[in-house]
């Protein structure tokens, strides 16, 4: 899962991208609204973190532009505004949550969660195909009861997979939502992750639809 | 102190009574002169005419009664008399004396004596009498009297309708007196229209419009009233910036903490510090807004558009958690509240709401005659009745297991407050969860 962060105080970017890194997301940052503005439209998030007082183009603008443009990836509003008036005009500009400064991290990461599901229409946190159980909330993964480990970036696929099961995705998409802006991306370590994963989960929970990419099959 | 009407009414009705008065008295005493003029005139035509007759008929004096001939002299008693007496004490009188004797005044003169006394019956009357030389020498002492009850009667019709016009002048006087005041404090009735309206609505006070002695002070009040609006927009500014420079920095301090906690280090003081001080923050900030907002913020919202703009909002929050949000209100109604604080208290209760709601939360809105009730329930635990006052108190959290600072009902409670309204809490009849409620009047539409 890839995420654009949009914060312009550089030590709060760089915890919460710490935190996300941690949890298996690619995390992009924007320090101020034009950029961000630019980055939202040019490429595929899953989710974007936006602050409302920002440089250059303030956070409301940039999400108005946003979604006057049709662009329609979930957005999460985080602001020291904690008035409900700044609130409901971030809500009514297109956002889809809000979350006041200070606060909990956890909490920053339950929400994301919360978005990323509904943005894939999935409502339960647990996915659960054959033997395979991945908890989105722990990103555990048991298969037959056992816990079995995975790095970051075999988790970040599996992420992916399962938030789209059902759905044929290519090695490109693949690639676009689970590697950052800036990091190296190629598209054949791709291949790489999934033989691990199947070593690991098991054949049978990832198709591959030669040339064209992969699957797991919808829920049971 | 009096008011300024009470003052003038007080004053306009006693310089009525004092010119009214002094009028009435004027007035009486001339009509009263002109009475006894008029019955003085009469008189001395009956005594010219008796002497007339005496002159006439001195040489056979008991024809004197037929030569003045007047019927009304003849009628016994009728109040009107003569006599007429020669120079030897022979008295000739008139058949209404009815043999009684008119007593002979002192002095005896040519002139002509006015006297009063008591008449046949012991009525008052005026008697006119002067003494007469007969060409061939005799004297004769002619006296005519009349009774004074004709011009007592006159003068108590005149005095009646004196009163009666009297009255009727001074009822026209404060009738008078109360439009000319009311005309006279249009302006200060105007002013203090315009003030209401100005603390509702934005628009300032147009002082051209008024009279140029209550100008001046109009415009000292739109200057007071548009400082005073500055001030508080100032300070919540202020406060707005110092709780956004205070919270990112906090922000990041407790991501710090909660690494380190992570990590293994005990930071549980320093965490536990930092919740204190962002619950303060939260708590100073909604009490600085509860005490600036309503004396000088223009307070009227329109609660349609509010209550749309809470719904949709916490419509898409509620999504998240897989609860709905019913909403009831009429359409076209304005409250008498600033729509931030009007936010600040749906909002609060709404998010209150979600945290407890199992699957649904209502918005409604009731008008009844002048108030409007708002209900926010939620289909959650609720509250129990003993507990409810101490859900009110700030920072007191029921239960610690929800997120948050435990602020925000009372400070829905402390806005409401400052608006003269209150919080009341209690159970939703048929969702069972926790119903609060509170009411504000509602804003006339303007013309």
């Amino acid at each position: 899962m890839r995420i654009l962060l949009v914060e312009d105080e550089p030590v709060l970017a760089q915890q919460i991208k710490a935190t996300l890194t941690a949890e298996g997301y690619a995390v992009d940052v924007a320090s101020d609204g034009i950029e961000a503005e630019a980055l939202g439209v040019s490429q595929p998030y899953d989710t974007i973190i936006l602050d409302m007082g920002l440089p250059g183009r303030d956070g409301m603008t940039v999400l108005k532009n946003w979604r006057a443009g049709g662009m329609r990836v979930p957005v999460l509003i985080l602001s020291a505004r904690d008035g409900w008036t700044d609130r409901v005009d971030g809500l009514d500009a297109g956002a889809d949550d809000y979350l006041t400064k200070p606060f909990h991290m956890p909490e920053l990461c339950a929400r994301l969660r919360a978005m990323i599901r509904r943005k894939s229409e999935q409502s339960n946190p647990v996915f659960e195909r054959d033997e395979v159980l991945f908890d989105s909330r722990t990103n555990q993964v048991m298969v037959a009861g056992r816990t079995v480990s995975l790095t970051a970036q075999e988790m970040a696929v599996l992420s992916y997979l399962f938030h789209n099961a059902g759905r044929l995705v290519s090695r490109n998409e693949l690639s676009q939502h689970i590697y950052q802006h800036d990091g190296e991306r190629e598209s054949n370590t791709i291949a790489v992750f999934i033989n691990r994963l199947r070593k690991k989960l098991g054949d049978g929970l990832i198709d591959t639809v030669r040339g064209r990419g992969y699957v797991i099959k919808s829920g049971p | 102190m009096t008011s300024l009407r009470g003052r003038a009414v007080i004053g306009g009705i006693l310089w009525a009574a004092v010119t009214i008065t002094l009028g009435f008295a004027g007035l009486q005493s001339f009509i009263d002169q002109g009475a006894e003029r008029r019955f003085n005139e009469v008189l001395m035509t009956r005594l010219t005419q008796v002497v007339a007759a005496v002159e006439i008929a001195a040489p056979a004096p008991e024809a004197i009664q037929t030569v003045v001939g007047d019927q009304v002299f003849n009628r016994p008693m009728s109040g009107l008399y003569w006599q007429a007496e020669d120079e030897f004490g022979l008295t000739y009188r008139s058949a209404s004396l009815d043999g009684h004797i008119l007593p002979r005044p002192q002095i005896l003169s040519s002139a002509v004596e006015i006297a009063e006394f008591n008449g046949p019956m012991g009525e008052a009357v005026r008697g006119m009498s002067r003494t007469l030389t007969l060409a061939d020498g005799q004297i004769w002492h002619v006296q005519v009297a009349s009774s004074l009850r004709s011009l007592q009667q006159e003068l108590a019709q005149l005095r009646e309708i004196l009163l009666i016009a009297y009255t009727f002048v001074v009822v026209i006087g404060v009738v008078g007196a109360l439009l000319q005041v009311t005309v006279a404090l249009r302006p200060i009735e105007k002013l203090r229209k315009d003030v209401r309206l100005r603390w509702t609505n934005e628009g300032g006070l147009d002082y051209g419009k008024y009279p140029e002695e209550v100008a001046p002070l109009v415009y000292d009040i739109d200057t007071l009233l548009t400082r005073n609006r500055e001030i508080v927009h100032q300070s919540r500014r202020q406060a707005a910036d110092l709780g956004h420079a205070i919270k990112t920095p906090a922000a990041i301090m407790r991501n710090e903490l909660e690494t380190l906690e992570r990590e293994g280090q005990r930071v549980g003081d320093a965490l536990a510090a930092l919740d204190r001080l962002d619950a303060q923050l939260k708590r100073a900030f909604g009490r600085m807004r509860a005490q600036s907002g309503p004396a000088a913020l223009p307070a009227v919202t329109q609660m349609d558009l509010t209550l749309g703009r809470m719904v949709r909002a916490f419509t898409a929050m509620a999504a998240q958690k897989g609860l709905s949000v019913q909403s009831d209100y009429p359409r076209g109604l304005r409250l008498r509240m600033d729509q931030t604080d009007l936010e600040e208290v749906l909002g609060n209760l709404l998010d209150n709401a979600q945290k407890w709601a199992d699957r649904l939360i209502r918005l409604r809105a009731v008008e009844l005659g002048d108030q409007v009730t708002i209900m926010i329930e939620d289909d959650g635990p609720g509250i129990p009745p003993d507990q409810i006052a101490r859900a009110m108190d700030s920072g007191q959290r029921l239960d610690t297991a929800k997120p948050g600072t435990g602020l925000g009902l009372s400070i829905a409670a402390d806005l409401l407050q400052a608006y003269g309204s209150a919080l009341m809490l209690d159970r939703s009849a048929d969702l069972g969860g926790l119903r609060a409620r509170f009411r504000l009047p509602s804003a006339p539409l303007q013309g």
